[in-house]
């Protein structure tokens, strides 16, 4: 197709970086997949997978003291568990500035599939409100796209990673293409039943979840088989993950080189040409450097990652980066403030005769319900929050000791549900990710330095939470209830979002509406830093969907000559 | 030898051989028959002397006594306290634990002139009653509770807590929110 050793590269192979090598390969272009983290094959590399905590260095619990010198951030993704740990980041090795800004944990994946090993696997689309709001409210940037744009490549993704969900008609959080959903146990049905009726304007569904209940034979892939040990890795398949989903996909076109292990450091920008003209790399363990070309690059690193990347590209004889002629770029990072908790029990004698059967990979979701029809009259903050949470029996507590303690854990306590308020994050001018002045890492990368803090409408929006919270266990009639708010740590839900934000006026935004670099057409950054606005809902499957939408736009205009 | 172990219960989980507990339960308990107190585990820094390793396997075997099923000796759990001791906790948990075994055999030697591990189950069960209120000289605030979670933790996730104790569902297959406690009437276990 053209002069260059391949037609893209593809910056990272976490969820955006997957689904942009299969559609980039599918669409006959010859893609270089480039990850900085170690080689996972499915299946082969999932080493804890199906074993049972005896058969685990220390029971599968991470030392402490290892966690603290290596897993400092990744701990709050999962570290701490020895069958996680293996697809994390080690810190100490690859390091950011934790300790020079106000407190954000950045946890990061290591190795090549990125955090889709390990994420959540909620999948809720973006409602129409959500690209609507930075214009109506002002805070920054207005979407240069609306959900009208992007609803038929949520459909696309949903159909072929294969996300579980009901249909509810609600108009903010849009229905989409769903396999059945993981049902509900008695507790969550008994929770939905008593909580709508108490307070009509509340909704309990099943959360939209990328574990399939149907098989996918076409793909090789099984349903979920209710381990519930996702991010251990699941020879199943039954869970979307680049390396169950996309990477066989890219693999199967023979258009995909992948290699692992390869450190991006910056882009190579031609001034005259405003186009990247290559991609600076570093072997993680070689230190061999080398620049890879190709026409065009999609920049998937993840959201901070690819921040930091593009910081550290800079104008030929400038300390400033190519792609920050708005000013923007690092700015509006964002978040979802999630530590509002609240739960409590079904009361003594409420299906007392069951248990569950099972571990289900996914629970329920109270929908957001705040300022939806304008701003609510006794709300003191903008936007809104959804609950996710679920309902479960868990073990009786142990008593004493000896054998009636034994005998005592045989039985089971009541059932209990509970949640967590995320909630959406303003995106503020002066939330920002920066290169530290004189830190660097082992390939002599300036270290990230994040300055992020949530703000009064984040406070005032997670209290409410708390307030609501406590109302509608209240309502449902639970006991035992507790509502209350942990501190709120930037990077904590693992959303963090934005620094290349996406806006129609090149002076003010970093992308455009097709995920392109205003100041290099020839680069899409299409994970998380690109969004301009975080909704309250999980953002994965909207980094597909723009993932793919941009791979689309992207092959359109190079078969055009305009890139 | 462990490992191969894991390996074919592995191989036999992804071809859905392994779908249902039943037949797991008997090996682990042979094994431990015949293995003794060998512990399985060999800590990095093995720290205890005899006399405290027999008092950790005493104070172990009464906080999860042998019943229907086989206690905490059986499930080897002496030897993890040991190893995570030595090489999980910080040292100052390990001082407060060690602390608290220490207090535990000091009342029995006071008392009864022996050993904890060399006196009978009801008198032990009254100085470990004591050590669970508080009460007992010399023992670091809650050291009970420490070693009692131990133990706890030790056992429900040993070979034999988790598949002879519990119900070992490693690949349950289904979901089923309603499940009537009488089928099992037994907690399950992953």
């Amino acid at each position: 197709m053209s002069d260059y050793e391949f037609d893209a590269i593809v910056i990272g192979s976490g969820v955006s970086g997957g689904w942009a090598a299969k559609e980039l390969t599918e669409k006959g272009m010859k893609v270089l997949m480039l990850d900085r983290g170690r080689m996972v094959e499915h299946s082969a590399d999932y080493p804890f997978e199906g074993t049972g905590p005896w058969e685990q260095p220390y029971r599968g619990q991470t030392p402490p003291a290892l966690l603290e010198d290596d897993y400092y951030a990744s701990r709050y993704g999962g570290a701490g568990q020895t069958a996680v740990k293996g697809f994390m980041n080690n810190d100490r090795l690859n390091p950011y500035a934790i300790k020079d800004g106000p407190e954000f944990r950045w946890v990061r994946p290591g190795t090549v599939g990125g955090k889709s090993i390990t994420w959540g696997r909620v999948s809720l689309r973006f409602g129409p409100q959500d690209f609507e709001a930075n214009g109506k409210d002002g805070h920054g940037n207005d979407w240069p796209i609306r959900y009208d744009d992007i609803a038929p490549w949520y459909s696309y993704v949903e159909s072929y990673a294969g996300i579980a969900g009901s249909k509810e008609g609600l108009p903010h959080l849009p229905d989409g293409e769903f396999q059945p959903p993981h049902p509900m146990n008695v507790a969550e049905t008994w929770l939905k039943t008593r909580l709508e009726k108490a307070m009509p304007d509340r909704k309990v569904i099943h959360i939209r979840t990328a574990n399939m209940t149907e098989d996918k034979p076409e793909q090789g892939r099984s349903r979920c088989q209710s381990r519930s040990q996702c991010n251990r890795g699941c020879s199943f398949g039954a869970y979307f993950s680049t390396q169950a989903v996309t990477l066989p996909a890219a693999r199967a076109t023979n258009n995909l080189t992948l290699l692992s292990d390869q450190v991006v450091t910056s882009l190579e920008y031609d001034p005259k040409t405003k186009r990247v003209t290559g991609v600076r790399t570093i072997d993680a363990n070689t230190q061999t450097t080398h620049t890879y070309r190709s026409r065009i690059v999609f920049l998937c690193a993840s959201a901070m990652a690819s921040n930091q990347i593009l910081l550290n590209s800079k104008l030929p004889g400038s300390d400033k980066s190519f792609a920050d002629s708005s000013g923007k770029l690092g700015r509006y990072i964002m978040d979802h403030p999630m530590l509002t908790l609240f739960s409590g029990n079904l009361p003594e004698g409420i299906h007392a005769d069951v248990i569950e059967y099972g571990r289900k990979p996914a629970g329920i979701y109270i929908p957001r319900f705040r300022n939806l029809d304008g701003q609510d009259a006794d709300a003191d903050f903008l936007r809104g929050y959804g609950c996710q949470g679920g309902g479960s029996r868990g073990v009786s507590s142990a008593v004493g000791f000896g054998a009636s303690m034994k005998a005592g854990l045989r039985t089971y306590g009541l059932w209990s549900v509970g949640f967590n308020v995320f909630g959406e994050c303003l995106p503020y001018l002066d939330n920002t990710i920066t290169l530290h002045p004189t830190k660097v890492d082992r390939f002599g990368v300036p270290q990230a330095l994040f300055n992020v803090t949530y703000r009064d409408n984040e406070k005032k929006m997670m209290a409410d939470g708390v307030r609501q919270g406590r109302a509608m266990m209240e309502a449902a009639g639970l006991i035992n209830i507790s509502a209350e708010e942990r501190p709120h740590i930037p990077g904590d839900s693992i959303h963090e979002m934005g620094g290349a934000c996406m806006g129609k006026d090149p002076r003010t935004s970093v992308t455009n509406a097709w995920n392109q670099l205003h100041d290099a057409p020839n680069v899409f950054v299409t994970d998380g830093s690109a969004m301009a606005s975080t909704s309250c809902v999980n953002p994965s499957l909207t980094f597909m969907a723009f993932t793919a939408r941009a791979a689309d736009h992207a092959v359109k205009q190079v078969k055009a000559g305009a890139i | 030898m462990a490992h191969d172990h894991s390996r074919i219960d592995r191989r036999g989980l992804l071809t859905g051989i392994l779908a249902m507990v039943g037949g797991v339960a008997v090996a682990p308990i042979a094994r431990a028959m015949q293995a003794g107190m060998d512990p399985g585990y060999t800590p990095a820094n093995p720290f205890m002397t005899a006399d405290q390793r027999a008092l950790t396997a005493a104070v172990s075997e009464r906080i999860i006594p042998t019943t229907d099923t086989p206690g905490a000796i059986a499930a080897e759990v002496p030897a993890f306290i040991e190893m995570m001791l030595s090489e999980w906790y910080w040292p100052g948990e390990r001082d407060l634990v060690m602390g608290g075994l220490a207090a535990i055999d000091a009342a029995a030697r006071k008392t009864h002139g022996k050993p904890f591990a060399a006196i009978m189950s009801e008198q032990q069960d009254a100085i470990l009653t004591s050590a669970m209120n508080q009460t007992l000289p010399d023992a670091p605030a809650d050291s009970f509770e420490h070693l009692r979670q131990l133990v706890i933790f030790g056992y429900y996730s040993s070979e034999i807590g988790c598949t002879v104790e519990r119900v070992y569902l490693p690949v349950p297959g289904r979901y089923d929110g309603a499940y009537p406690y009488s089928e099992v009437n037994r907690v399950f276990s992953s």
